[in-house]
């Protein structure tokens, strides 16, 4: 399969994360649409490495996961601070900055 | 079809079927579940395009560690919320016009203009290749890199040290 | 720099210097009678220097400019002086009559309060200079300006006496009349402008002369420019202001109500006399209206009863037959009566500022036999008289001769039948007032100490029991010299002839031969018919203003003008004003206050985008982003 295919892949995952992230509710269902996003764009990049030649790619990409899991973990860490406070996981109770 | 399309479009199902899963499940510790069988098949993918070493982080990393996190993460909100979490989600139809939208402009813009077809020629043993490349060219990130899971790690454990 | 520009120069800033001491300088004005004599000082040495640029003035042109306004690497505008045969003559008027008017206030004002004798003469020397520069204006521009400083002077002039009532509405009164026609005087200089591009009155001769000045849409030009003169020189209907404005003083009344502001309207349309030869229809209209405001302010003048009001409407009349002489194309005549005018009207009001001096009244009526104990006063008054009505050796009967020739001349039949009838009503309300102030009875309760006498302008506290006398030498003398100069003027003009000393060489027209001994038997039969009225009594007056009565009636009404105008200010204006405060109010501050309360109930709407949830904001970058991705594959 041409790199087409793969990049096609790639965008149809990534939407499909971003409509994770907009539509859901609990907070951790938004991290679960987060990691779907960096893994498409994990699929980019090797893809992208792959097909010219070039190991800068994948390189890159193992910098991505790393920093993706530090990202997780401080996430996380972040909803069960915030539940502590508020009461609640909940992303439309979290309104503060409201107008 | 050769063997390796064959592959790609097995992975491709079972990794867009299981993203779908992850955003449209009501139970969230199912839709962690489809996740971590999403993330497996990036891991196919990922071997499919002649990068073992990155199909093996990717299983460790992502399909162990994260899901295991997230798990963790559920299970303690969910103790303390004492209560099943159910998933109601808020705006489909927005949500969905924009995902979609934003699909087809991606995709149109990939299929404008014909791109590689062949691979290029890559060398066998990419492991070795992608450490010395990390610890000669990319030494620098790496260091930051690691100073930045430090300090990560560190506030990760200061953020959810138990109240007193 | 000639002789002459140099000399009108200085005539022209000794006035200004005058103005500025006494503005400046208020303690040195506060104390009146030494501020009015170094006014008077300063009027002396300008009327020396005035002469001196006559005489040198005859026969050349000086024009002494500087640049005022550069534009565009031209320049738009000068100030500085233009001193040629008219304008030098005509500037010896003018510092003479303001000399001796400055001369004859020191006696009339002597009981004024020192620092409003201060601001007298100050409004004076204001007066003197800006009238000065409106005579020696090289460029329209300086001549507006100086035109509305002279118009500011009359208000302040005519309103001297400010916490009069009469007094203020009366300068009120006069500088809006005056304002309505120099509106048509601006429109005019600037469309003039855009025409010829230069303000200069040499440059635009030269324009005119050459023929390079389109002659399209002149006649508006013209027009404007007259309606500005028509208000300054009381043409109908803008003379309503005149009559009012002798709530000033006399002496106030003598310069600028007889021989100098009113003039200004003659000596512009003298000034641009080449202008106005390209557009006749104009100036057959300003014959017509000349004509007819000499007709109506003579009727008005034989039914007044007060003095100064009979003069106010004589000098109307005047200018009438001035402005009529004009239209008919040859405007040296009504330039020369102008000159012969001026002196002979103003002896004629500093004369009846003397006898309002002794008798502290306006009042006709109140005055009689005066002969007996003014001697002087009466032999003046009876010199000016003599000229205005137009009888051989006296100054004003060659003038006017010129006038009526020239209106024959430039067949204006109409006109001149009126100027004929004015002629005679100008001798007849004249002699009027000299047979019953000066002669028959003694009369009028004023003498004998009446309770209260009907003084309009009184100088001061005179007791009741006070003998009319004649004035004090610092008011006669100024009375016996333009005496004299009304007798010199005529006898000099009887010997050689009707030879201007400026103008043409040659005279412009051939009256015809019966013209002077009409017009004299005119002036004489009006006298005749005053004398058997008021004198002999032969002729009863009060059946002869029946036999007229509908016109006296209407004459003693003013012909309902004041009341038009009134109405025409008071409701039209005011209804109209209040028209546009309700649009301001509702329409203009309306869409404003509507635009407001948009923007103000958007933004209220607008904040609902800002819902506080991250996941909210995350979809309007989604969005953003299909925009800006489709907006880059369309373009």
């Amino acid at each position: 399969m041409g790199l087409q295919a793969y990049l096609t892949l790639a965008a149809v995952v990534f939407c499909i994360g971003l409509f994770g992230v907009i539509t859901r509710r609990n907070t951790i269902g938004i991290l679960l649409g987060i990691e779907l996003m960096l893994n498409s764009v994990n699929i980019n990049l090797v893809a992208f490495s792959r097909f010219s030649g070039d190991v800068t790619g994948m390189i890159f990409t193992v910098f991505t996961i790393c920093i993706t899991v530090t990202e997780a973990a401080l996430g996380l860490a972040i909803v069960i601070l915030l539940f502590r406070i508020r009461r609640t996981v909940m992303a439309d109770h979290l309104d503060l900055l409201k107008g | 079809m050769n063997g390796e399309a064959l592959a790609f479009w097995a992975l491709a199902t079972v990794l867009v079927g299981s993203a779908l899963a992850v955003v449209l499940t009501k139970n969230l510790f199912h839709a962690v579940l489809w996740l971590a069988l999403g993330l497996t098949g990036t891991a196919g993918v990922f071997l499919l395009l002649d990068a073992e070493f990155l199909a093996a982080v990717q299983l460790l990393l992502y399909a162990g560690g994260i899901v295991t996190i997230v798990v963790f993460a559920i299970v303690v909100t969910e103790r303390l919320v004492g209560e099943r979490l159910s998933q109601t989600s808020r705006h489909l139809a927005a949500g969905a016009a924009a995902s979609i939208a934003l699909a087809w402009a991606l995709v149109s813009a990939v299929w404008q203009r014909p791109l590689a077809l062949v691979r290029a020629p890559m060398a066998e043993d990419l492991t070795q290749i992608i450490g010395d490349t990390v610890q000669t060219r990319f030494v620098l990130p790496f260091e930051l890199l690691a100073l930045l899971m430090l300090a990560g790690l560190m506030s990760a454990i200061y953020f959810a040290r138990p109240e007193d | 720099m000639t002789d002459a520009g140099l000399h009108t120069l200085i005539a022209l800033l000794l006035h200004a210097l005058s103005f500025l001491v006494l503005a400046v300088v208020f303690p040195f004005r506060r104390l009146g009678r030494p501020a009015a004599w170094f006014s008077i000082l300063c009027a002396a040495g300008s009327l020396v220097a005035a002469a001196i640029a006559w005489n040198h003035g005859v026969g050349t042109v000086s024009r002494v400019v500087w640049t005022w306004l550069p534009s565009g690497g031209q320049t738009l505008a000068t100030v500085g002086v233009l001193a040629d045969g008219e304008s030098t003559i005509m500037l010896v008027l003018v510092a003479l009559i303001a000399f001796l008017v400055q001369l004859y206030s020191i006696g009339y004002l002597s009981e004024e309060p020192p620092a409003s004798l201060g601001r007298y003469y100050a409004y004076q020397a204001l007066f003197a200079f800006s009238m000065m520069g409106v005579v020696l204006a090289p460029n329209l521009l300086q001549l507006f300006i100086c035109w509305e400083l002279v118009g500011l002077c009359s208000y302040l002039l005519i309103g001297y006496w400010y916490y009069k009532p009469e007094a203020a509405r009366a300068a009120v009164k006069a500088f809006w009349t005056t304002k309505l026609g120099d509106v048509g005087l601006a429109i005019g200089i600037v469309m003039l402008w855009r025409q010829a591009g230069t303000f200069d009155l040499t440059e635009m001769r030269v324009l005119v002369e050459s023929g390079a000045l389109p002659v399209a849409g002149l006649s508006i030009i013209t027009f404007c420019i007259y309606l500005g003169a028509m208000g300054k020189s009381a043409q109908f209907p803008l003379h309503v202001w005149l009559p009012d404005a002798m709530e000033g003083p006399t002496p106030v009344s003598a310069l600028i109500h007889a021989a100098t502001m009113v003039t200004a309207g003659v000596y512009l349309l003298l000034r641009l006399e080449w202008l106005f030869a390209l557009t006749p229809d104009v100036l057959v209209i300003v014959a017509w209206i000349g004509a007819f405001t000499a007709l109506l302010a003579a009727v008005l003048a034989c039914a007044q009863d007060d003095i100064k009001r009979v003069l106010a409407y004589s000098t109307v009349s005047q200018l009438g037959y001035m402005m009529t002489a004009i239209g008919a194309g040859f405007a040296t005549a009504g330039f020369f009566h102008l000159l012969t005018h001026g002196i002979f009207k103003a002896l004629l009001f500093l004369g009846a500022g003397a006898v309002i001096h002794a008798v502290h009244s306006n009042d006709l009526q109140h005055m009689g036999g005066l002969a007996r104990r003014m001697p002087q006063t009466t032999i003046v008054f009876l010199i000016g008289t003599l000229s205005l009505a137009g009888i051989p050796l006296f100054g004003g009967f060659l003038s006017k001769e010129e006038i009526l020739g020239a209106v024959w001349a430039g067949g204006l039949v109409g006109p001149f039948a009126l100027l004929m009838l004015v002629a005679f009503l100008t001798a007849f309300y004249m002699f009027r007032v000299v047979f019953l102030a000066f002669f028959g009875r003694s009369g009028g309760p004023a003498l004998a100490g009446s309770t209260a006498p009907h003084s309009h302008d009184v100088g001061g506290g005179h007791d009741h029991s006070h003998v009319p006398h004649d004035p004090p030498i610092s008011m006669s003398l100024p009375l016996w010299i333009l005496a004299l100069a009304s007798v010199a003027i005529g006898l000099y003009f009887m010997v050689a002839g009707p030879a201007l000393p400026f103008g043409p060489a040659e005279p412009e027209f051939e009256a015809p031969g019966w013209l002077m001994p009409a017009a004299v038997s005119v002036a004489v039969a009006g006298i005749l018919l005053a004398w058997l009225t008021y004198q002999q009594r032969t002729i009863n007056a009060a059946s002869l203003a029946a036999a007229f009565g509908p016109i006296r009636h209407a004459a003693l009404r003013k012909f309902w003008l004041d009341d038009l105008f009134e109405g025409l200010y008071g409701r039209v204006l005011l209804a109209f004003s209040r028209l546009i405060g309700w649009i301001d109010r509702y329409i203009v501050d309306g869409v404003l206050n509507v635009v407001s309360a948009w923007t103000l109930t958007s933004g209220d709407d607008l904040r609902t985008m800002q819902s506080g949830r991250a996941q909210d904001y995350v979809y309007g970058v989604a969005v953003g982003l299909v925009v800006v991705l489709i907006w880059v594959r369309l373009g």
